[in-house]
């Protein structure tokens, strides 16, 4: 009779080589802006959740961006890695979006006398991290939060001076507020 | 007179998520057995999420029979794994398999002593990445046929997590 054995392998996905070295690589430079971006949530005992923001996942089936994650982190932490990261999560920009992960933005208000040309004003956000997944010809420049969103508007403006009024920062209303809001509400009301 | 089958139901608990979810397996196997794969990848999906709700609320310490309910559990639940950072769309926030699998195992790395095992962890997450980006509740107003192979995967996933229920 036979007999047919199937791993977990099978289940869990191989690690894309490329992506996995190129993400290694961005591990070591820790950079201070552009993609990917790369989110370490620590728990209290010591294991690691890590989301990974970067346009470079489309079209990686999900398992796959998690082991070139957990590769990635092998190739540049060495293989203890491994046991510290318990989830591991690949995510585009559109898709860390759709989930109201990236709720600020910076979007550029340009007027014709102002010392930067939208095509410096979209090569300099794409530098930033903007993604172009959605829409080719529109560059989304979205952050988890204020802070980062604020520090690259501040690079901008280092980068091309007198731009204060080109760079505006947008927020969304996601889910989570709207969870807030009603705990808020709740409390309120006894 | 016998009861109509609403008025049979149990309230929603971990229990009856637990049976439920072994009895929608077996009906999927019959839908795959007659050739219908979307049917039977509609089943497996929901069998899968509540396999996976049942492990998170277990985790939580709730009774095998306490009553589980939107308001009470499951939104509380999904705004919890919100604030851990992980990707919850609202569109069908509820039936999110991934996100119900990724809750579950920061659930436990959260816990003092009860993080799954490195593989074991990649494997729950592999099986929840693998129903989602193929099923959703969404799928009975479409009149697609799955590939074989798309059942394949769904069937694995889901008859994975139903055989690892105890260690979930």
């Amino acid at each position: 009779m036979p007999r047919k054995r199937i791993g977990p392998e099978s289940r869990i996905g191989s690690a894309k080589k490329e992506l996995a070295e190129k993400l290694a690589a961005e591990l070591k430079s820790n950079r201070e802006f552009g993609q990917p971006v790369i989110y370490e949530h620590a728990f209290r005992t010591g294991k690691e959740r890590v989301t990974v923001i970067w346009d470079a996942w489309h079209d990686v089936p999900l398992q796959e961006r998690s082991a070139t994650i957990l590769s990635a982190y092998e190739l540049a932490e060495g293989p203890e890695s491994r046991d510290r990261i318990v989830l591991a999560s690949g995510l585009t920009v559109p898709e860390a979006h759709a989930a109201g992960m990236l709720p600020y933005r910076i979007i550029t208000a340009l007027r014709k006398n102002d010392p930067v040309t939208y095509d410096q004003a979209r090569q300099a956000m794409l530098e930033e991290g903007g993604s172009q997944l959605l829409n080719p010809r529109t560059v989304q420049l979205r952050f988890a939060t204020e802070e980062e969103a604020m520090a690259s508007r501040q690079r901008l403006i280092q980068r091309f001076p007198r731009t204060d009024d080109v760079w505006m920062i947008e927020r969304e209303i996601t889910a989570q507020d709207l969870a807030e809001a009603r705990d808020w509400a709740q409390a309120e009301e006894g | 007179m016998p009861k109509r089958l609403p008025a049979r139901w149990q309230p929603e608990s971990i229990r009856e998520f637990r049976t439920s979810a072994r009895r929608r397996f077996d009906e999927g196997m019959a839908l795959a057995a007659a050739g219908y794969r979307a049917g039977a990848i509609y089943l497996w999906g929901y069998s899968a999420e509540m396999i996976l709700k049942a492990a998170y609320f277990s985790l939580l310490g709730r009774s095998e029979t306490a009553v589980l309910t939107w308001v009470g559990d499951i939104l509380p639940a999904i705004n919890a794994g919100r604030a851990m950072g992980i990707a919850w769309p609202v569109a069908g926030q509820g039936h999110n398999v991934r996100a119900w699998a990724e809750l579950l195992i920061a659930e436990h790395a959260a816990t003092p002593g009860a993080a799954y095992p490195p593989l074991f962890g990649q494997e729950v997450q592999a099986c929840g990445q693998s129903i989602g980006q193929l099923w959703s509740e969404t799928l009975r107003y479409h009149k697609n046929v799955a590939y074989l192979y798309e059942m394949n995967q769904v069937r694995e996933a889901a008859e994975w997590l139903l055989v690892s229920s105890n260690a979930l």
